[in-house]
């Protein structure tokens, strides 16, 4: 492990033009700024044929925006994608530049070879001597580094970016730096204000409490909250929402939970301490509570991406998942979900862990108002698929709750239920009777990219508008 | 009769397209407070639009309109008469105005309750044929008295009680005023439970988010409905006119009592 000063340091240490596959995690979001800093490097040098593998790519990546203009970049390889970067791939994006992967399945390519990485640049919040690096403490704090772990092992080179040297041993270490090749200083590399999320907010609002209760209900009604059980919500406000509701029930029933998955908040630190599940996996931390949690709770465990979503990981922790509560952009008369595109087909969002949970957890439910704006959000066929119906067990709705017909068991447990259960084709037509039926949207037969699911299946594709 | 009534604004699309979704047993289609005087056309036809296209008989449907001291009264009721709705809620409602609009329309009239004279006069009030129900307005009543309005509601146990006779007197309902903090949930169940206590059995609501709170305290208690249940078995199982259940005797008017607290609970499970 080598210790430079600057990217200028290290790019007379390593050829840049023989190293254009090169790989960023997104736990700083959009408070990164190291893709920024490291990516005008590759500008600068005039690089072609840049192969970009973002775990995520959020609205401050403007220098990927600059590559795609300058036509620097040949492919990209990410799980989710908003703001200009997701615009200029919908509206002038080449022909296939991009695969939306699952978190799951972007750990498993990089372990298992598909995706070939040359140099994983690798902003780590605190750095010690040895090259070992955490997440959870420094100006830069994101929490766990969980997607950036396999990058750490499995790329040919490893290239930390820090402003927090440390001369201490760390208790947790999540990037081992026998791993890594170089550790870069920086003067800062992240932004702490777009660091956390602003979604950790339980909703009040009418339609979202409607959603909530009713998904708790459900829930209860097909027996799946009791002792031991596993869950994964999420940040959004619903989600949220219907944990705490579950808290209710469970306190009354004195019922503890064995783990809790995926994105941490604040609130499931608050059940942990309050003693209502035994353990957080958390690969990735939303909120500076949860940031601070994992510094101090041997309860609160970082994971990485392939512990926590990978289906050829024998340590797989969603296989293990009893519930996982999700969104839905769009949703249809298959239970296809898309939270990848807009109604129009322009990029807003991708996969994340969507089909990785969706596929593994024993109750998959989809909790969504019925529609958004004046769009109702089941349609005959979704605009792009992220999550195979297969895998979607329940929508869950203001108006009601539609249970896949693949769920016999699910159908029949709540043959006795008060809750509103329904066909997802008498939702729809619910749907429409307000809204109409949405005009189909043109677009051009300009390929630009695939969805490839966690099996490695191209499910669906993503075209220009 | 309904456990909850539901505020929905008028003027604002997003929530009409909702009104039946929140579990209240009926719903009052506002254009009265909640609607500007410059929106009051415009929310009119809304109204009118959307409840001839979209009408649910499965919820009760009321429309607060505005009263006769407005310009608003006559265009509301001639707009709106033709829908099927359950009623029109009147607002500073005294006998007058009560008449006024029950020569005007055949539809069941909820009286709002919201000032000194309105309660004094209430017994007039009460026993108008048209009348359906009484509904409390707790912020209107307090501003007429000059008084402060509390969050334990002391103020308003006298008009609580008086309301809650008169309605039970004249076989009407005694609907409670809303209760106005949106988030405080444990406020919500302690005014609930006061005006339950002086015999009001609904109460309106101005979030969405009471409805279920309000819906279940409404409701009689699981131990009223086990004591209905046992009484009815008894009953069923004797030719005798009056008997005893645990020490105590049960007699006709008791037994009425529990066939009501049955056919609640069947009206709303």
């Amino acid at each position: 492990m080598k210790l430079l000063n600057s990217l200028d340091e290290l790019f007379k240490e390593i050829d840049i033009h023989q190293n254009k596959a090169i790989s960023f995690h997104h736990h700083l979001r959009n408070g990164d700024l190291v893709i920024n800093q490291v990516l005008e490097k590759y500008h600068s040098h005039h690089v072609q044929e840049i192969a970009l593998f973002p775990s995520a790519i959020f609205p401050s990546y403007q220098m990927i925006k600059r590559l795609l203009e300058q036509d620097q970049i040949a492919h990209i390889t990410t799980n989710y994608i908003s703001g200009g970067v997701a615009d200029y791939l919908s509206n002038q994006g080449k022909e296939n530049i991009l695969t939306m992967q699952t978190h799951g399945g972007r750990a498993r390519a990089i372990i298992e070879g598909k995706s070939k990485i040359d140099i994983a640049f690798i902003a780590a919040p605190s750095v010690n001597y040895k090259g070992d690096a955490i997440g959870y403490k420094g100006p830069s704090k994101c929490g766990s580094l969980g997607y950036a772990i396999a990058d750490s092992e499995y790329a040919k080179i490893v290239v930390l970016l820090t402003d927090h040297l440390v001369d201490e041993e760390f208790d947790r270490v999540e990037i081992h730096g026998s791993n890594v090749d170089y550790v870069v200083s920086l003067d800062k590399i992240g932004d702490p204000s777009g660091i956390v999320s602003g979604t950790t907010n339980i909703t009040t609002n009418p339609i979202g409490v409607k959603i909530a209760k009713q998904t708790a209900r459900f829930l209860e009604d097909i027996d799946v909250i009791k002792d031991g059980f596993s869950f994964q919500s999420g940040a959004g406000g619903i989600s949220l929402k219907v944990t705490a509701e579950l808290e209710n029930y469970m306190k009354i029933k004195q019922i503890t939970a064995s783990f809790f998955s995926g994105g941490i908040t604040g609130y499931h630190v608050g059940l942990l301490e309050r003693g209502l599940v035994d353990k957080l996996y958390d690969v990735q931390c939303f909120d500076l509570t949860a940031i601070d949690s994992l510094s101090r709770n041997k309860n609160h465990i970082p994971i990485s991406a392939s512990k926590y979503a990978n289906p050829a990981d024998i340590d797989q922790v969603i296989k293990d998942l009893d519930v996982v509560i999700l969104g839905a952009t769009e949703i249809d008369l298959d239970f296809n979900v898309n939270v990848t595109t807009d109604s129009h087909g322009i990029i807003m969002g991708g996969s994340g862990g969507h089909s990785d949970t969706a596929s593994e957890a024993k109750v998959s439910v989809i909790v969504s108002p019925l529609f958004k704006g004046r769009l109702p959000i089941i349609k005959k066929h979704v605009t792009t698929i992220t999550t195979l119906g297969k895998h979607i067990d329940v929508l869950v709705t203001e108006r009601g709750i539609a249970i896949n017909p693949l769920r016999k068991d699910l159908l029949e447990k709540c043959k006795q239920s008060l809750l509103k259960i329904k066909t997802i084709e008498e939702l729809y037509q619910e749907a429409i009777n307000y809204t109409g039926i949405p005009k189909d949207v043109t677009r051009s037969d300009v390929q630009i990219g695939v969805i490839e699911d966690r099996t490695y299946d191209k499910i669906d594709r993503l075209y220009r508008k | 009769m309904a456990r909850s009534y539901l505020f929905i604004p008028g003027n604002t699309p997003s929530m009409l397209q909702h009104a039946n979704v929140f579990d209240s047993d009926a719903v009052i289609i506002d254009l009265e407070d909640s609607v500007s005087l410059q929106k009051k056309h415009e929310a009119r036809r809304l109204v009118f639009e959307y409840l001839t296209k979209y009408y649910d008989s499965s919820i009760e449907i009321y429309i607060r309109i505005n009263d006769p001291s407005t310009p608003f009264f006559e265009a509301d009721v001639a707009l709106l008469d033709g829908l099927p709705i359950n009623g029109y809620v009147l607002p500073k409602a005294t006998k007058d105005t009560v008449l006024l609009l029950s020569r005007m329309t055949k539809k069941p009239l909820i009286a709002i309750i919201e000032s000194a004279y309105s309660v004094v006069t209430l017994e007039d009030i009460a026993k108008i044929e048209s009348i359906k129900g009484l509904l409390l307005g707790a912020e209107d009543y307090t501003t007429d008295m000059n008084i402060e309005r509390t969050i334990d509601g002391e103020e308003l146990i006298y008009v609580r009680s008086r309301l809650a006779i008169y309605a039970k007197a004249y076989n009407k309902e005694a609907i409670d005023t809303p209760f106005t903090m949106k988030d405080d949930e444990e406020g919500l169940k302690k005014d609930i439970l006061r005006a339950k206590a002086l015999g009001l059995h609904s109460k309106s609501v101005i979030h969405p988010n009471h409805v279920t709170l309000v819906n279940q305290l409404m409701s009689p208690s699981e131990s009223l409905v086990l004591w209905a249940t046992r009484v009815l078995k008894k009953k069923a199982m004797t030719s005798k006119g009056a008997f005893s259940l645990d020490g105590k005797m049960v007699d006709e008017p008791i037994i009425k009592k529990a066939q009501k607290i049955i056919d609640e609970v069947k009206k709303y499970s």
